[in-house]
């Protein structure tokens, strides 16, 4: 067992490696790069649930219902993250959604809401997207408390 | 309000316009001639729906505050998507009740070059609706925050009119062009 563990946060990982063995500190260095890694693969990551709620009342409730089973003028977005596209029964997708065929994460979120319309030519969701990368990792993590 | 002869008197100088008008005489004949008819109407329904939208959305422009600042940008959208409907969109529309009835003539190849236009600026279309969304978007916020109901739900029901155009009214108009273009009869 190392001496000095490793935080998985990444903000606790800098201090860990000032004070591990060297043995230690490549360990450290390599669950570092694991977590800055994960954070890049995984927008939700890094967001704030809290300012994500804000985000999507401002940008997505006029069109999204957050509740469950509410489908509105666009899908319901509870439970969204980890679910297949256009896999809401009573919702009419258009035919480009139905034939994404991609599974709702925080990478696709994130490609799909940078450009809704370069992710997926054709869609009726009259969105232009949402530019800014920490709003939008907000938001991520909002959709992904909706379970 | 306005007196009943005042009405008359009104009636008469209008009257009198459109006939300079129509001459090509003096100046009022010239303001007349500078707002002709449209060649083409839209569906009535659609008429009273662009005008009430537009009544809505005016009234809203004089709210204190965020909601009429945020209703006096979507003004400035909507009437030049309204225009941009009234010019090429809807017009085709209106030969929908004849094709039904299974009539299709010469006359109507003037809404061939409409939809061929829809077809060609879909995507610039598309994108005003995104603007229209944003802007209905930070409409809805604004009227959120004022506790102001008339405006969240006239931003609301916008949102689901953009996407009855994207989904409903501008692919029929693409259908209708095809539709002419394989029923009138070669060379038309």
């Amino acid at each position: 067992m190392p001496k000095h563990r490793c935080g998985a946060a990444l903000v606790i990982a800098p201090r860990a490696m000032t004070v591990a063995a060297p043995s230690a500190r490549g360990w450290c260095l390599g669950a570092g790069i694991g977590v800055l890694l994960a954070i890049a693969s995984n927008p939700a990551a890094a967001g704030d649930p809290a300012a994500g709620k804000q985000v999507f009342e401002q940008q997505c409730s006029i069109c999204h219902s957050a509740q469950a089973g509410r489908n509105a003028i666009g899908p319901a977005l509870f439970g969204v993250v980890g679910r297949p596209s256009a896999s809401i029964a009573n919702y009419n997708y258009s035919p480009p959604f139905k034939a994404l065929g991609v599974t709702w994460d925080e990478a696709t979120l994130d490609k799909y809401l940078t450009g809704p319309r370069a992710m997926v030519p054709g869609t009726k969701m009259t969105y232009a997207g949402l530019k800014d990368d920490k709003k939008r990792a907000d938001v991520i993590a909002f959709l992904a408390t909706l379970k | 309000m306005h007196s009943r002869p005042a009405i008359t008197g009104s009636l008469v100088a209008l009257a009198v316009g459109a006939w300079l008008g129509a001459q090509g005489l003096g100046p009022l004949g010239s303001a007349v001639a500078q707002q002709p008819a449209p060649p083409h109407l839209i569906p009535q329904s659609l008429q009273i729906e662009h005008e009430d939208t537009l009544e809505r959305l005016t009234i809203l422009t004089h709210r204190p505050g965020a909601v009429g600042a945020e209703a006096r940008k979507a003004l400035v959208l909507f009437k030049a998507h309204i225009a941009r409907e009234s010019e090429f969109i809807l017009p085709p529309l209106t030969l929908l009740p004849e094709l039904a009835d299974g009539k299709v003539t010469p006359d109507m190849k003037w809404a061939l070059a409409m939809s061929d236009r829809v077809k060609t600026e879909r995507e610039q279309i598309f994108q005003q609706h995104t603007q229209i969304t944003d802007a209905m978007n930070a409409l809805a916020v604004a009227a959120r925050a004022a506790h102001d109901k008339v405006a969240q739900e006239f931003a609301e029901a916008a949102v689901g009119d953009s996407l009855n155009d994207a989904e409903l009214l501008e692919p029929m108009v693409l259908l209708i062009g095809d539709y002419l273009r394989a029923k009138l009869p070669p060379g038309q």
